[in-house]
């Protein structure tokens, strides 16, 4: 790994989603160690960011900060790294001679199984979840790095078509029936219409461009 | 070196969850003193089935010649022919002038034959390398084909798993595909999962020079096992929409690179995807490289975004090079999408795949020239993709846009800095 970072007290706060001020009450707590130095120049370490994030994860579920702080006081930096974010997998066990004999061996040679098998997770969070049970190490590795076949996912194939001209509309119509209306169709995605039926009032139609706003950003994959 | 990230928006909704990119780009450093470069060890594994036969096979031949010229003494080579038979024809050796004289004696007799026992080559190829891993240099095997697996393991998944399985073990995978008859998912999934490249060589009379320019990459080759760590609160979702495999551990998301030749300019397109927050909250992220040697010194880039409503989010200012690489890497895996579509019949969804991208690039292109070159290149594509296209123009576009996705030259080579391509 390369050098320990070190991080000021809004960068910490940026990184593990929390106040300043939250991070000063816990030093104040005890529940983290106290940066060395106050006031600006004060920075802090990975290790505090790890302890941070595993605080936070420990309060979600619900800990009383005591009890956050009796796990933590049995726990040393690494175990905590470990727990909060593993580093990248443990090399394989086995080599790669190791590797390529018992897949040239053929199915049911012995070593094939114990391959098709093997865990990339690291070692630490395996043994670590059991000490303290709360903290889940959560999205562990797959079993075997997943590989990028096809660039991009397949899209959604099945797609309603919409009648070329939409359903007239039915009868609870609170528009006065005089007006002459129309049905505005707007591609959301390629696979997602809004049927609008105009002309709508001003603040209706303000509150369209919203919905439209919205439900683009949230189906976007592009920047809008 | 450089490393350098940056966003396309600095603020977020507040009330959505907002998706912002991130392009971090790496400038490799310069190449070591020639003669410091650890030792390399490649096997070059020759598909000899008799679709290989004239032309195809000779320049094969000659390309490793002229690749075994290049190895120092202390590099070591193997050679691998495969049709249904695997055959070694030179077994791990080290590159001396004498090794090197009767490995192209041996392969000089070798004639094309026979079906194609793709995966046990390639494995042969790799067991070879594995006999004895250059601790500090890299270790690859390169598989030369123009047909498909058909005797073996032929499973595309299983091959990658595979080539996955070995490159965590040091031996990584680079895969040539020669002419139309080859299966290009099936080789550039190889490559990805054993951390090499796949290059598709139309015309046989460029297999020397692929091949050359590939040996003379491992050779420049300045870190290996390079990853791109993403550091950040737990809402916020990481995705790599850069071809690289990624993994999530906890709060850390960890992008896995490969190996970088010197001075190479790397891009690399994130995706992070944010929780809700109150308006004038700051978040941010970490990104920062690492490398199994520890070569790169770049400092960790962190980035901030601020919650705020939305006519901040809708008037606030756009990083174009960052829509622009967006736009790119959108682009090229529409094209890969396409290009699918295209062969199994599909012509009007091919079209669909590409117009759609092409629609919205326009909607967030303004006036930007490059953006609007990008779209109409698209739409240009989708007619050309609406009708049935030649296998040989399907594999140029499919390299084309591969490379495209991954910030190389559109033939495959390694993009070198500073700014190439970018402006």
């Amino acid at each position: 790994m390369p050098t320990e970072n070190q991080y000021s007290l809004q960068d910490l706060a940026d990184l593990a989603d929390v106040s300043p001020r939250t991070i000063r009450y816990y030093v104040a707590q005890g529940l983290l160690p106290s940066p060395g130095q106050v006031g600006p120049g004060a920075h802090y370490t990975d290790g505090h960011l790890a302890r941070l994030r595993l605080i936070r994860r420990l309060q979600r579920e619900h800990l009383p900060l005591a009890e956050i702080r009796t796990q933590l006081s049995k726990l040393d930096d690494e175990t905590i790294a470990a727990l909060v974010d593993a580093e990248a997998p443990a090399p394989p066990d086995s080599s790669a001679l190791d590797y390529v004999r018992s897949v040239l061996g053929g199915p049911g040679v012995a070593g094939r199984p114990a391959i098709r098998g093997e865990s990339l997770v690291p070692p630490a969070s395996r043994a670590l979840a059991m000490p303290l049970a709360h903290a889940q190490v959560s999205r562990l590795a797959e079993p075997e790095p997943t590989t990028t076949a096809e660039a991009s996912p397949p899209y959604v194939v099945g797609r309603i078509e919409l009648p070329a001209e939409p359903p007239p509309p039915t009868s609870t119509t609170p528009e006065p029936a005089a007006q002459r209306s129309q049905w505005d169709r707007i591609a959301l995605t390629s696979d997602i219409e809004l049927n609008i039926r105009r002309p709508l009032s001003r603040q209706q139609n303000k509150r369209v461009e919203r919905l439209i706003a919205i439900a683009r950003e949230l189906l976007e994959e592009d920047p809008s | 070196m450089t490393f350098t990230a940056r966003s396309d928006r600095h603020y977020i909704r507040s009330i959505y969850r907002s998706n912002r990119f991130v392009l971090a780009e790496i400038d490799a450093p310069p190449a070591r003193r020639e003669r410091a470069r650890p030792p390399v060890h490649l096997a070059f594994v020759i598909d000899r089935s008799g679709s290989m036969a004239g032309d195809k096979i000779r320049l094969a031949k000659l390309a490793v010649e002229e690749s075994l010229a290049r190895l120092h003494d202390d590099d070591r080579f193997a050679i691998v022919v495969y049709d249904e038979v695997i055959d070694v024809v030179f077994p791990s050796t080290r590159a001396t002038p004498d090794a090197r004289r009767s490995a192209l004696a041996r392969l000089g007799e070798i004639d094309a034959r026979g079906s194609t026992n793709l995966g046990e080559g390639w494995l042969r190829g790799c067991e070879q390398v594995a006999l004895e891993l250059s601790a500090e240099g890299v270790n690859r095997t390169l598989l030369l084909t123009d047909g498909l697996a058909n005797v073996g393991i032929t499973d595309r998944d299983e091959l990658a798993r595979h080539a996955a399985g070995l490159r965590a073990r040091g031996v990584s995978t680079t895969t040539f595909g020669v002419g139309e008859d080859f299966d290009e998912v099936l080789l550039q999934a190889m490559a990805d999962a054993g951390g090499g490249h796949f290059y598709y060589i139309a015309n046989a009379a460029a297999i020397r020079d692929y091949v050359t320019s590939e040996v003379g990459e491992t050779l420049e080759i300045v870190a290996r096992g390079v990853t791109l760590q993403v550091t950040g609160p737990d809402g916020i979702e990481v995705e790599s929409l850069s071809p690289y495999p990624t993994q999530a551990f906890g709060g850390r998301t960890v992008v896995t690179l490969g190996d970088l030749v010197a001075e190479q300019r790397l891009q690399v397109v994130l995706r992070l995807n944010f929780p809700y927050g109150e308006i004038g909250r700051e978040t941010g992220a970490l990104f920062s490289l690492s490398d199994r040697d520890d070569v790169l010194d770049g400092a960790p880039v962190k980035l901030g975004w601020e919650y705020a409503d939305d006519r901040t989010n809708d008037l606030q200012a756009r990083d174009r090079d960052v829509d622009r690489a967006v736009a790119r890497i959108f682009a090229a895996r529409a094209r890969q999408e396409a290009i699918g579509r295209n062969r199994s019949g599909d012509y009007q969804g091919a079209k669909e795949a590409l117009s759609s991208v092409a629609r919205r690039i326009r909607d967030y292109a303004g006036r930007d020239a490059q953006l609007r070159e990008i779209v109409a290149e698209l739409d240009l594509e989708s007619d050309q993709m609406a009708a049935p296209m030649a296998e040989l123009s399907r594999k140029q576009a499919f390299f084309a846009s591969a490379n495209m996705a991954r910030m190389r030259t559109y033939d495959g080579k390694a993009t070198k800095g500073p700014q190439t391509g970018s402006r």
